[in-house]
């Protein structure tokens, strides 16, 4: 168990700086996931961290040990890649218990060990098959067994499930949980999906071109974004985005948009939204927040394709050259090539500032 | 498509080529197998074709080789087996070794220091055999030593002109084997013969052929391995790295053993060099390490066209192979891959 500290680390490949200056502090026990784009640098963070990337410049401690150059082995941090990373040769319980067998275990520990990581991961009745008579969300289990009886201070996740089918993920999800319940040791986790993000982590890492916006956990993520990249990032289907402009009117503000929007600003939020007045700004609206109805405050939306959920339908469309998605009920007439007006919750509603695109509220 | 999609006349047409082709490469084996069983008036008067048929077969020939009545025999055979099979297996170990090391690490070797251990090396050893009157051998050991220590320390400064990387080393490598091999034997003969000046015997020594074996191996070796190794998966030696597994517990744990299709693929194509290298065993062999490709060919000049003699001793040699191919090529087959990654 231990706390991880990054402190003005930067990675560079040549003359390209792929981690700007980053500042991260994980706490003793947290399941911190990092998030972002394909690209945005999470595996190079968290390889830095296991050792296998050396830092370029910055120091990084884990616990009260300072390991910026140590080497991967003696870090203490256990490791499951995205592609399972198994030995092919070796029976699953030689995956498991390899590293043991090298550092000296005791050959009865040893047993014990790979025994009880096994029946953790359900992979009792497979200890003597080799990796290839397995299937993927065995492998991933087996990968994550080696990680188990490291009994490491650290769990280094690359996108574990990313190679596994839509249902094994949503399974293996609430495993990899249930095993960080259980040994409550801290866990770094990567990885490109935000539903993945959302439903696993105590706090979510989200990183654009390695830099951190936002550090924070799911719930506040999803209400509080800090700026309009985190707020079309996080939430599926993914906040629209209108552009507009604020002005004064009277004693409060007003809003307008494009295709004739224009509403009230709500009185509670007019303190807050002051500085904006006369400014450019983004508005984000969720879909989530929204219905496909005449009256109230809403925009008009030209639909280009309809998405039935079940429960409800989502009008997929745009609002000038904005895309624009709504929710709307399951029976809905809609049709694509149709105009609708969508309405939307004033009181959920986020502001941007147009120039750098950090929320105001 | 494939053969067997052929149907009626052009399955047979195809069938008849494939046949033909077997029979025509086939052909000059089973002439060696039938001549070796020949008494010598069925080989000169003219050609027979079928055992029992055409000719009675006679186990002379083959009496007569084990029996010794021509020439060390079995002495070469072992001669053979030891300096072919240990060579292969340390070419093949150290090139292996050395494809791993320019697939996973980054080499920066600069064209200067090349240059400067081309020049103290041919410059110390002209300077200690003609200015100071060491032997040859002597001066050119110390010169060589010295050039490598001194190119090794100009490598570390940053010296300006063209830096090679690991593909220029390999491409070094293997251009070793662009000479004609008669330059390379002839030089090694020399260098041994003044080895043995020194008291250090090489020519005719067990030692001595499977260095030259060894060293002249290793490009191939080394090339042949860099492509097998450049395609395990990089993950796997992550995983044991950050397991705490040490660098040579992983090349001897995990790594050789998924190299191992590639591994055994190398070692058969080292073997069948090292087995049937004829100029080499030539130059720097005579009576003690002299190997069968050698005796085999030495049976014409010594006793005459004796060719059921000489039919059954390239048997011998043909056979090892055969059988060893047969054994290997069942451990060479791939998809010992699967269920690393993916
Ligand atoms: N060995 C490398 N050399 C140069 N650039 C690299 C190397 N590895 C990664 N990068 C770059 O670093 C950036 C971050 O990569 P990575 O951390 O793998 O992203 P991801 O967030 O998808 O895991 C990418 O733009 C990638 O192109
Ligand atoms: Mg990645």
């Amino acid at each position: 168990m231990a706390t991880i500290s990054l402190n003005r680390v930067t990675k560079s490949y040549g003359d390209i700086q792929v981690i700007p200056p980053m500042d991260l502090e994980i706490e003793d026990g947290e399941f911190v996931v990092l998030v972002g784009p394909s690209g945005c640098g999470k595996s190079t963070t968290l390889r830095m961290i296991a050792g296998l990337e050396t830092v370029s410049t910055g120091a990084l401690s884990i616990g009260d040990r300072e390991v910026t150059t140590l080497r991967p082995g003696l870090r203490n941090c256990a490791m499951v890649f995205q592609s399972y990373a198994l030995y092919p040769h070796m029976s699953v319980r030689d995956n498991i218990g390899y590293g043991m067998k090298v550092r000296g275990v005791p050959k009865a520990d040893a047993a014990a060990a790979i025994e009880n990581a096994a029946r953790i991961l359900n992979l009792t009745d497979y200890l003597d098959r080799k990796p290839a008579a397995l299937s993927g969300g065995q492998r991933q289990r087996v990968a994550i067994g080696r990680a188990i009886v490291r009994d490491p201070d650290v769990f280094l996740f690359d996108e574990p499930l990313s190679n596994l089918d839509a249902k094994l993920r949503v399974e293996m999800r609430v495993e990899i949980k249930q095993l960080h319940r259980r040994l409550k040791t801290t866990m770094v986790y990567v990885t490109h999906d935000q539903v993945e993000a959302m439903t696993m982590a105590d706090r979510v890492v989200v990183l654009r071109d390695g830099v951190v916006e936002q550090a924070a956990d799911p719930i506040t993520l999803y209400e509080k974004p800090a700026n309009a990249f985190v707020a079309e990032f996080i939430g599926a289907p993914s906040m629209n985005m209108l552009e507009g402009h604020i002005a004064q009117r009277g004693d409060g503000l007003c809003f307008t948009g494009p295709q004739g929007l224009e509403f009230d600003i709500p009185a509670a939020r007019v303190a807050a939204l002051a500085p904006l007045a006369g400014q450019a700004c983004l508005l984000g609206i969720r879909p989530e927040h929204t219905n496909e109805a005449e009256g109230g405050i809403g925009v008009a939306v030209d639909v280009d394709d309809i998405e039935p959920l079940g429960p409800h339908t989502l009008v997929v469309g745009h609002v000038g050259s904005r895309k624009f998605t709504g929710q709307a009920r399951a029976d809905t007439a809609t049709r694509p090539g149709s105009r609708v007006t969508i309405q939307f919750d004033p009181d959920k509603l986020h502001f941007f500032r147009a120039s750098d695109g950090a929320a105001v509220r | 498509m494939s053969v067997r999609d052929l149907k009626g006349k052009r399955g047979w047409l195809a069938f008849a080529g494939c046949f033909a082709w077997f029979a025509f490469t086939l052909f000059p084996l089973y002439w060696v197998a039938i001549t070796s069983f020949k008494t010598p008036p069925d080989v000169v008067g003219g050609p027979t074709y079928l055992p029992f048929i055409d000719f009675q077969p006679s186990l002379n020939a083959w009496r007569d080789l084990f029996s010794g009545v021509r020439g060390e025999f079995y002495s070469n055979f072992w001669s053979s087996a030891i300096v072919a099979v240990s060579s292969a297996v340390f070419a093949t170990l150290l090139g292996t070794m050395a494809a791993y090391a320019l697939v996973r690490f980054p080499f920066r070797v600069r064209l200067v220091s090349g240059l400067v251990f081309f020049a103290v090396a041919m410059g110390g050893f002209l300077l200690g055999r003609d200015v100071l009157d060491f032997p040859p051998a002597t001066a050119s050991i110390i010169a060589f030593c010295v050039a490598l220590a001194l190119s090794v320390l100009v490598n570390r400064f940053n010296l300006p002109g063209k830096v090679m990387n690991n593909d220029d080393i390999v491409f070094w490598f293997v251009s070793q084997r662009l000479f004609p091999p008669i330059v390379v034997a002839f030089a090694l003969f020399l260098l041994y013969s003044e080895m043995g000046k020194m008291g250090l015997k090489m020519t005719d020594t067990y030692g001595g052929l499977t260095l030259a074996y060894i060293a002249f191996s290793l490009p191939i070796v080394v090339w042949l391995m860099r492509d097998f190794i450049a395609a395990l998966p990089l993950e796997v030696e992550e995983a044991a790295l950050v397991d705490n597994v040490p660098q040579w517990r992983i090349f001897f744990g995990i790594v050789l053993p998924m190299a191992r299709p590639g591994l055994i693929a190398t070692f058969v194509i080292t073997l069948a060099f090292t087995w049937n290298e004829f100029l080499f065993a030539l130059f720097l062999t005579n009576s003690e390490w002299q190997t069968l490709p050698v005796l085999i060919a030495g049976q014409n000049s010594q006793r005459g066209d004796e060719w059921w003699a000489i039919s059954a001793a390239a048997l011998v040699a043909i056979i090892p192979m055969i059988v060893i191919a047969g054994l290997l090529g069942r451990l060479m087959r791939s998809g010992l891959l699967s269920g690393a990654v993916k």
